[in-house]
Parts: structure tokens; C-alpha cells; sequence
């Protein structure tokens, strides 16, 4: 309330900045929907359990793409989501396909966009080859990067393809109608070297952008740092610096660094919970005459894994501590 | 002597060669002495002999007087004729034995009948030959005997001149005969047929076991009416053009291959073919008058035309090489036939081979020598009947198979023209209209009735009901469904048994988002369905699969690759073992679940489980959960709101138990037409809130703009009012003056 930026704007510009107003609209919807639930228990109770929600981040869940994408916080809430949910896939080594990873994002959000997942896995295979294998890793980073920062992206695509056109004559360029999906294929015969366009050319049309785009966008430092190791560079080849520089990923806080992506010991303390009674479960059930070498082994082997990777990521401090943002 | 009633009998002549006619002329007014033979009696021992041989022959029971007399008479024609003449009635043919000759006949029965013999050249052969009364001249032509009788003779039996065993190698010239009726020249060696033209009025020809190689010199022998060139060379059947008036060809034991030439005989009545190379039976048009067709002992493999002869009653087929009864099926239409005989071919070798034969010919009277009983006759009706009505439901089987076929294929071409016209449209989200009215039709004219009355007992299921654009097939325990129209069925009343007995149901051609919205009738309809199976449904997403948890139990599931893309993830089966892990499934796509693959599964999505049940804000599960399970939450509701700090232990404990059930309720799938409608009603909902909530906030910024400029303003006009009030009390007195004025005045 007694922040400068508070009096420099009016109330209601201030708080729909804020994004306030995205969520007070929202919890007054969510209170209109289950209006008989929530009658039975208070609309008091109903009011700090949505807010306590939205600070944790669990409030994206299940919920319509038009809501996860509203506000940078519930993006990098679903972010946090998705990798809490699917860490363990990841963690089993499994290599996945584009559409088998959209079909992930779909379990959390059964309207999700394929399009951006299209984009996500454009950035890891260098746009092409989109029946490719991606490593859960590279997916995650290179996703967050197109989902948080996706309208960024879209004019850098735009201002990428203008200097592209505009400064170098030697590449053709496949015209295609959506902005995000520029393609460039140099001539035959032309030196690799002069494929993209030049860093800092390229920096000072980038640095103008974030100065007055309304979007969040990476912070300048992080793209000066990114642009300022090479002398020139493609659309996706800045792209996949973006998604492994892993400042970007702190500033935005939502993922742990990739050392300690798969790394979350009380979601895996959970889970072996879970393991174990679903194991019981399924036994008791069904009586089944299961050989007991195969039971011991599973038994034996699965915490020593465990042990294993904590061991190993016990000698860096947890260094991730999840808060909202902004 | 006596004019009485004369049998001509046709027989095998000699004892000594396989066959050849024999003919006997029986007086039956004569009892002891009425058999005359043309034939030595002393060659009766031989006789049963030469029967054996006959039977195999002709393969009817003759009438056998006494066991030399061989009737080839037809039954239909009484052995005993009526007519008084003195008549040798020999299947309708007048041979005229000389009424006088009779009694000089019959005296003896061992007495040799007129027996000219003919050598040809040979005057020394005299004590072999009884001829005593007839001489055999050499002429002057040397190559040809010149054959004079005696008057004596002529006039004993002057139509009839028997040749028999005189090693003939050619047919001597017939001199002074030309009033010869009966000429018999069997058993001889002769190699061609000539001399005879002459014979003008020649009725009967008999040249039985000789040399004979081609049919030829018979043109001039109109009138002639049997003809019997049995165990001869012949290998075609010609030169018969002029003898319109034939009533009796036989050509067994020759070398015929086909039949032909023949198509002009319309007085023909016997034929026999026997023991002749036929392939096959055709070209028997025009025979009107034919009644028995001995083909026994041929290669025939088919037989055709036979419908041809509307006067044909015997028919003899045995030992040929008739293998189905289609090559043979021309003999249904014949009605006439009354006696047939099939024996000796592969065919009646097969157990349905005596029924086929009785149904097709009712009227058949002797099959294979025996008599046809009315038992028999009955049995093969019945046995008919059911193979009719085997065959009839076969054919209605394939008929449907086919039908179904057909169907299918219809429905797979309307899925593939559905999908091409979703890909065109891309997301179009109102259905197509064209199919939805050719459905229409398909219903009314097809699927209807056939179901639901159906008594659904095992051993009968249902036929499957048939439409243009769906397919709805129960077989055996499973039930199979075409098309999306097949989902209709699951609003039909189905039998308690056959919904019963349903345990595996098949979807094809059918959008996955569509079968979830019967799921919930498929669960009550088909309670004890275990087995689902899925092909081209158009599942492409993991948590489509959340659809199928509201069943009520599932021990297999099998997602066909085909048009379900899913299935090419890696992680499909995890996540259906995952989330369908209340029902302990046996198997996936055919393979066992092992404990194993659940911990996997447990491992790989368990955590989003936990997430989903555990970190939910209370109101969203409950909406998220539903009606159902609104019940189970509201204890838990309560514990939470009355005491929102601290969570009791057993309130915990219960929680986590519910969780334990409900932790995964919170994955559900809701197909995509229901999610863009809730889309669109939260799209509605939302501007409504935001209109509210805009103005909500405006009416609060207002205030609050208010109250701060209050604010601002506040401590200045505190200081006015007080100055003012100093002001006012400066003067004491002046000041309790007017006040006291003041009250004065509203009293």
C-alpha cells in the first residue's frame, strides 16, 4: 500500500497490473460455480483457501489454459506444477516425443494448447525433425522458456526475422504466415558462418523491447550475457541459450537449477509411500502368489537408488526455495 | 401249335463268352414243354454263370422263368403278353417266328432249331455242323460264302437265320432271304459289316463277340429295330442315320468315347453303353422314346442332358467315376426315372449319398438294385428337411457374415470420410448433419426388431443387427459395435441373459468421446463386461483414459493401434494401469500385468495423484469429484472447517483413506464438445464476474479516493473549526450573552 508505484497509479490500474483483479475475478467466479459448496462452509473459509491457493501455486491445477496463461505467476506456477508431477518420469530415463509430452501438459490442463508445446520442442530439436526423442530436461527448460515468456517471444521472432530480411540478403527465407514460426534455411553453398544475424545488432533491437514490453521478459542482463559470447547467432540458436542459461531459470524461479531437477526429497519420501501401499494394496487384494524374489528385489533395489541420488545432490545445499513471485 | 402268349426273352447267349442276347420264345399255353430256345438246352448248367454276368450287366432283377430265361422286358411291359399271335415280342419288337414253326420248336427241348452254319470255305467242317439241311456255298466270289437253305428249312423258319459260332471272318452272302426278319451272326470273327443290304426287311440284327470295328452297311436295313453289336472294336457310334426305326441298340464292350450321332434314334428305347470308355454323358436330345440307359462300367465323371428323355425310367451309372452330386444334378429334373443305380462310384461312398439321392428323386422306385421303402423314403425326407434347413441357416449365416462385411466396410468408409472432413475442418465443432439422417433410415429399415426379442439363449446368439452406418453383433460372449449408431443400442432393453453373459465388448469405428458418454449405461446394461477392447476410437490422449474409471470393473483392456495414436506412447500402459489401478487388471493388449509393471506405473504417476488429491483447494475437489462422492467429503469438510488450524489424528487418518480411493478421481476426462461448453460457460460466468468485480473495485478506489482526500483535507479544516471556536470565545461575557439569548429563544 505505501509502495511508490502505488501512488504514481490509480487504484484500479494498479491493482489490474498487479494482476489482483485477475484473481479476485477469478475467486468471485469459482465462488459463483460452486456456489452450494462453499455455502456450507463459509465464504470466508472459501476466500482464504483461494488465496492460500494461489500463493502456493497448486491453484493452476486441472484448471482452463485461458487462466493458467492470464498471469506470470500461474505460469510459473503450472511450470512448477509440471515438473513436481512429472519429475518422476523424467527421473525413469523414459525419452519422449513432442505429443507424448503434450499429452503430459493435458493431464494438468486438459485444454492445453498444442501449438506451444510445438514451440517448446522446436527450441530443443532446432526446428526440425519433430518426431524426435527429447530428454525430459531439455523439454522443461526449453518450455518454460517459450511458456513464460511466450508473447516475449513472439516479438523477438518478429524483430529476428526483420533484421534477418532487412541486413542480410544471403538467406531466403520461407515466408510463413504466423510470426512464431520463422524458418530460415540458408542458400546452398553459403558459409555457415553467416547464417542468423549479428549479437549485437541483434541486442539493441532486444533491449528496446524489454524496456517497453508489457510482457514479462527476461532480464537484460541475462539476454546481454547470452548475446554478448558470440558474434552471430539464429532465432533458436538464442532460443536454446535462453532455456539453458541457468540465471534466466532462477530469475524466474519457478524450476530448481538442472543439477536438481530431479531432485525433490519430499515429494520422493511421498511417493515411496505411495509405492508401498499401493503395493500392500494390490497384494492384499488380490492374493496373488507373487515369487518373492522378484517382490525382495524390487524392495531392496529402489531405496538404495534413492539413497543414491540424494547422496549425491546432499553435498550442494538445496538452494531452490519455491515463492510466489512479482 | 398253339397261338399263345409268346415271351421274347434277351439274353446272354453263350456260356462260355460274357454276354450276348439270348432269346426265348415261351408258349405259356404248353406247361411243361413252353420254352423255346434258339439255344442248345444242354447249355443251361452254365446259366447261373452267365445270370451272374448278366446281373452285373444290367443290374435289374429280370423275370428268370426258370432260371434260363433273362427278360429285359421292362416291368411297366407284362413279360406275358396278351396278343395271341405267334409272336416273339421282343421289347415291343415283332419278330415273327412263323406260327408253324412253333410246334416243331417246341417239341424237343434239346432238339437243335434250325441251325444253318456257315463256314466259309470249309465243306470239311460238315460233321461239326448240324446243318444238315442247308449248305454253304462257296460262290464264285471267293472272299464271301454264298449261305443257300433248303427249302425245307426256309419253310421251317423262313424269317430267321442263326450263324452262331462259325468262325465266320466275314458276312456271307445271304442268298434267296430277302423276307429274313431275325439274322444272328454271334460269336463269330467278323471284322466288317456287309453282305446284308440286301435284308431289306431284316428286324433284328445280332452280331454279339465278333471283330467289328467301325458301324457301317446297315443303311439299307430301314425297318431294322434291334440292333446288337455287343463286344465288338467299335469306337464311335455312326452310320446310323437310316435306322429311324431302332428300338434296341446295344453297343456294350466296345470302345465308344463319347456318345453321338444318336440324337435322331426317336424310337430308340434301350441303349446300352457298357463297359465302353465314356467320359461323360451329353448329346442325348431327341431319344424320346428311350427307357433305359445302361452306362455301367464307363469313366464317366458327369452326366448331362438326361432331363432330356422324358420317357427315360432306368438308368444305370455303377462303376464309373461320379465323384459330387452337382455333376449328376440334371437327374433331379428327370422325373420320369424310376429306377437308378449309383453304385460303384465314389459317391455312394458318402454317408448322405442314399438321403440326396431319395430326396432329389421322389419318385424313384429302385436305387442300386433294391427296392426304395417308404422307411427309407421318409428318412431321407427327414434327413433332407434338416439338410435344408442346415443348409438354409448356413446360408443365412454367410449371408449375414457377408452382410456384416459389407457393413463394415460401409462404416469404415464413413469413419475415414468423418476423419478426413474433422482434419479439413480442423476443429469445426458442430457435427457434420448428412450422416444423421441416412442413419435414420437405416434404423427404421434394419437393426430394429431383430434384437432385443431375441431369447438370447447360448447356443443361438442373436444375429447381429444390420444397418448402413452402424453394426451391432453379439457373439458368444462378446459384443461388438460399428459405427457411433451402435451406441444406440445401449438404450435398447436388453435381455437379462444376454446382457449377462456379455464380457467383452469391442468398440470400432466409433470416437472415443462418444463412447464415453454411454459408459455409464454400458456399466448398467452390461454389468459383468471386463474386457474392452478399442479400435479406430480416435484415442490420442493419456487422459482419455480417465473415462474408463467410472466402470464398474475391468480385467483387460486391449487399444488396438490402429487409429488409437496413444498407443504409441511410451507411457500409455503406466498411466492405464495407474489410473485404473482399483480394478487390478489382468492384462493389457493381451500381455499379463505384473506386480512389477503397477509399482512402475505407481512410480511414474503417483506423485501427480498425490499433488491432485493433497494440494487441491477443498472447494475444487469437490466439484472436481462430484455428486457422487460430495457424501464421503462433507465429514471431512466439516472437521476442516470447524477446526481449520489443527487437524485432528483420525480426521487425518480418514482423510488419507478417502484419499486412498479418491486420490486419482481427481484425473477425470471430459470429452471435448462437454469441455468447450464448460469452457464457454466459464467464458460467460467470467465476464459476469468481471463486470461485478470492476465494480466492486471502482465503488472501493471511489471511496478510498474519497476518504484519502478526507484525509488530506482533515487537519486543515480541524484547525479552521477550532480557530473559529477561539474566535468566538474570545469575549467571555459577549459570548455566554448570546448564548444564553440563544437558549432563551427555543424556549
Amino acid at each position: 500500500m505505501l509502495s511508490p508505484e502505488r501512488l504514481a497509479l490509480p487504484d484500479y490500474e494498479y491493482l489490474a497490473q498487479r494482476h489482483v483483479l485477475t484473481y479476485m475475478e477469478d475467486a468471485v467466479c469459482q465462488l459463483l460455480e460452486n456456489k452450494e459448496d462453499i455455502s456450507q462452509y463459509g465464504i470466508a473459509r472459501f476466500f482464504t483457501e483461494y488465496f492460500n491457493s494461489v500463493c502456493q501455486g497448486t491453484h493452476i491445477l486441472f484448471r482452463e489454459f485461458s487462466f493458467i496463461q492470464a498471469t506470470p505467476h500461474n505460469r510459473a506456477s503450472f511450470l512448477r506444477a509440471f515438473w513436481r508431477c512429472f519429475r518422476t518420469v523424467g527421473k525413469n530415463g523414459d525419452l519422449l516425443t513432442m505429443k507424448e509430452y503434450h499429452c503430459l501438459l493435458q493431464l494438468l490442463c486438459p485444454d492445453f494448447p498444442l501449438e506451444l508445446t510445438q514451440k517448446a520442442a522446436r527450441i530443443v530439436l532446432m526446428d526440425d525433425a519433430m518426431d524426435c526423442l527429447m530428454s525430459f530436461s531439455d523439454f522443461l527448460f526449453a518450455f518454460q522458456i517459450q511458456f513464460y515468456y511466450s508473447e516475449f517471444l513472439d516479438s523477438v521472432a518478429a524483430i529476428y526475422q526483420d533484421l534477418l530480411s532487412g541486413k542480410n540478403p544471403n538467406t531466403v527465407i520461407v515466408p510463413t504466415s504466423s510470426s512464431g514460426q520463422h524458418r530460415q534455411r540458408p542458400a546452398l553453398g553459403e558459409a555457415s558462418m553467416l547464417e542468423g544475424v549479428e549479437a549485437a545488432l541483434f541486442y539493441q533491437r532486444l533491449e528496446s523491447l524489454c524496456d517497453r514490453h508489457k510482457y514479462s521478459c527476461p532480464p537484460p542482463a541475462f539476454v546481454k550475457e547470452v548475446l554478448s559470447n558470440v558474434q552471430r547467432l539464429t532465432f533458436y540458436g538464442f532460443l536454446v541459450a535462453l532455456s539453458k542459461h541457468h540465471g534466466i531459470n532462477q530469475a524466474l524461479g519457478a524450476l530448481p537449477d538442472k543439477g536438481d531437477l530431479m531432485h525433490d526429497p519430499a515429494m520422493d519420501e511421498e511417493l515411496e509411500r505411495l509405492v508401498v501401499r499401493s503395493r500392500l494394496h494390490r497384494t492384499s487384494r488380490q492374493h496373488r502368489a507373487e515369487e518373492p524374489g522378484a517382490f525382495g528385489f524390487q524392495r531392496r533395489d529402489k531405496p538404495e537408488a534413492l539413497e543414491r541420488v540424494s547422496s549425491a545432490s546432499a553435498a550442494t545445499p538445496y538452494p531452490y526455495r519455491w515463492e510466489p513471485r512479482e | 401249335m398253339l397261338p399263345g402268349k409268346y415271351r421274347a426273352v434277351s439274353g446272354r447267349a453263350a456260356s462260355n463268352v460274357n454276354c450276348g442276347l439270348h432269346l426265348v420264345i415261351q408258349t405259356s399255353s404248353l406247361p411243361d414243354r413252353n420254352k423255346v430256345e434258339f439255344r442248345l438246352s444242354k447249355e443251361t448248367p452254365s446259366f447261373s454263370g452267365r445270370l451272374l454276368q448278366h446281373d452285373l450287366e444290367r443290374n435289374y432283377s429280370s423275370r428268370q422263368g426258370d432260371g434260363r430265361i433273362i427278360s429285359p422286358v421292362p416291368r411297366s411291359r407284362p413279360s406275358c403278353l396278351p396278343s395271341p399271335a405267334s409272336v416273339a415280342d421282343f421289347c415291343g419288337l415283332d419278330v415273327r417266328a412263323a406260327a408253324s414253326s412253333i410246334p416243331a420248336l417246341g417239341e424237343p427241348p434239346a432238339q437243335t432249331l434250325s441251325r444253318p452254319r456257315a463256314r466259309q470255305g470249309c465243306h470239311s467242317a460238315g460233321p461239326n455242323v448240324s446243318g444238315e439241311h442247308s449248305s454253304l456255298v462257296s460262290s464264285s466270289m471267293p472272299a464271301f460264302p454264298i449261305l443257300h437253305r433248303s427249302t425245307e428249312e426256309k419253310i421251317l423258319c423262313s424269317d430267321r437265320l442263326t450263324l452262331e459260332r462259325q468262325k465266320l471272318t466275314v458276312c456271307p452272302i445271304i442268298d434267296g432271304e430277302e423276307h429274313l426278319r431275325l439274322l444272328n451272326f454271334q460269336h463269330n470273327f467278323i471284322t466288317r459289316i456287309q453282305n446284308i443290304s440286301n435284308l431289306q426287311r431284316l428286324i433284328f440284327l445280332d452280331l454279339y463277340d465278333n471283330q467289328i470295328e467301325e458301324i457301317s452297311g446297315l443303311s439299307t436295313l430301314r425297318s431294322l429295330r434291334v440292333l446288337l453289336l455287343g463286344k465288338n472294336r467299335i469306337k464311335k457310334i455312326s452310320n446310323l442315320e437310316n435306322l429311324k426305326s431302332l428300338d434296341v441298340l446295344d453297343l456294350h464292350g466296345n470302345q465308344i468315347t463319347r456318345i453321338e450321332n444318336v440324337n435322331h434314334l426317336s424310337d430308340l428305347r434301350v441303349l446300352n453303353l457298357a463297359r465302353n470308355l465314356l467320359s461323360h454323358v451329353d448329346s442325348l436330345s431327341g431319344l424320346d422314346s428311350l427307357t433305359e440307359l445302361n452306362l455301367r462300367h464307363n469313366h464317366i465323371t458327369f452326366v448331362r442332358d438326361v432331363d432330356a428323355l422324358p420317357s427315360l425310367q432306368r438308368l444305370f451309372l455303377s462303376f464309373n467315376n461320379i465323384c459330387s452330386f452337382d455333376s449328376v444334378c440334371c437327374l433331379a429334373q428327370c422325373s420320369s426315372l424310376s429306377d437308378i443305380s449309383f453304385d460303384g462310384n465314389p459317391i455312394a461312398q458318402e454317408p448322405w449319398y442314399k438321403h440326396t439321392v431319395l430326396q432329389n428323386m421322389a419318385q424313384l422306385r429302385q436305387l442300386d438294385t433294391k427296392r426304395v421303402t417308404e422307411e427309407e423314403r421318409r428318412v431321407a425326407s427327414v434327413v433332407a428337411k434338416k439338410e435344408e434347413e442346415k443348409r438354409r441357416e448356413s446360408q443365412k449365416q454367410s449371408l449375414l457374415k457377408e452382410k456384416k462385411q459389407l457393413a463394415i466396410r460401409n462404416i469404415a468408409r464413413q469413419w475415414e470420410q468423418l476423419q478426413q472432413r474433422r482434419g479439413s475442418e480442423a476443429t469445426g465443432p458442430e457435427r457434420p448433419g448428412s450422416p444423421s439422417a441416412a442413419q435414420d433410415v437405416s434404423q427404421a429399415q434394419g437393426s430394429g426388431p431383430a434384437f432385443p426379442e431375441e431369447p438370447g439363449s447360448p447356443d443361438a446368439p442373436p444375429g447381429p443387427a444390420l444397418a448402413d452406418t452402424h453394426l451391432v453383433e453379439v457373439d458368444g460372449d462378446t459384443l461388438s459395435l460399428y459405427g457411433a449408431g451402435a451406441l444406440e443400442c445401449l438404450d435398447r432393453s436388453w435381455s437379462t441373459q444376454t446382457a449377462g453373459t456379455v464380457t467383452t465388448v469391442c468398440f470400432t469405428f466409433i470416437e472415443f468421446d462418444d463412447i464415453v458418454q454411454v459408459l455409464p449405461k454400458l456399466r448398467m446394461k452390461f454389468p459383468n463386461s471386463l474386457h474392452l477392447k478399442f479400435k479406430e476410437t480416435k484415442l490420442v490422449m493419456l487422459q482419455q483414459f480417465n473415462a474408463l474409471a467410472q466402470l464398474r470393473r475391468i480385467d483387460q483392456l486391449t487399444v488396438d493401434p490402429q487409429g488409437n495414436p496413444v498407443v504409441s506412447f511410451t507411457l500409455w500402459k503406466y498411466y492405464v494401469l495407474f489410473r485404473l489401478s482399483h480394478f487390478s487388471m489382468q492384462k493389457i493388449n493381451g500381455t499379463e500385468v505384473t506386480q512389477n509393471d503397477m509399482i512402475m506405473a505407481e512410480r511414474l504417476f503417483g506423485i501427480l495423484a498425490h499433488v491432485a488429491s493433497s494440494e487441491l483447494p477443498q472447494y475444487r475437489l469437490i466439484s472436481i469429484l462430484g455428486d457422487a462422492r460430495k457424501k464421503q467429503f462433507r465429514y471431512l469438510l466439516d472437521a476442516k472447517g470447524k477446526r481449520p488450524g489443527l487437524v485432528s489424528e483420525d480426521a487425518s487418518d480418514s482423510r488419507r483413506l478417502l484419499t486412498e480411493n479418491t486420490n486419482r478421481a481427481t484425473l477425470n476426462y471430459s470429452t471435448r464438445d462437454f469441455f468447450n461448453e464448460r469452457l464457454e460457460e466459464i467464458r460467460e460466468k467470467k465476464q459476469l464476474c468481471r463486470a461485478y468485480t470492476e465494480g466492486l473495485v471502482q465503488e472501493a478506489a471511489g471511496i478510498h479516493t474519497k476518504a484519502e482526500a478526507l484525509q488530506r483535507l482533515w487537519p486543515q479544516m480541524f484547525i479552521e473549526l477550532v480557530r473559529d471556536a477561539v474566535v468566538d470565545i474570545r469575549s467571555k461575557d459577549a459570548f455566554m450573552k448570546l448564548s444564553l439569548q440563544h437558549i432563551a429563544q427555543q424556549k
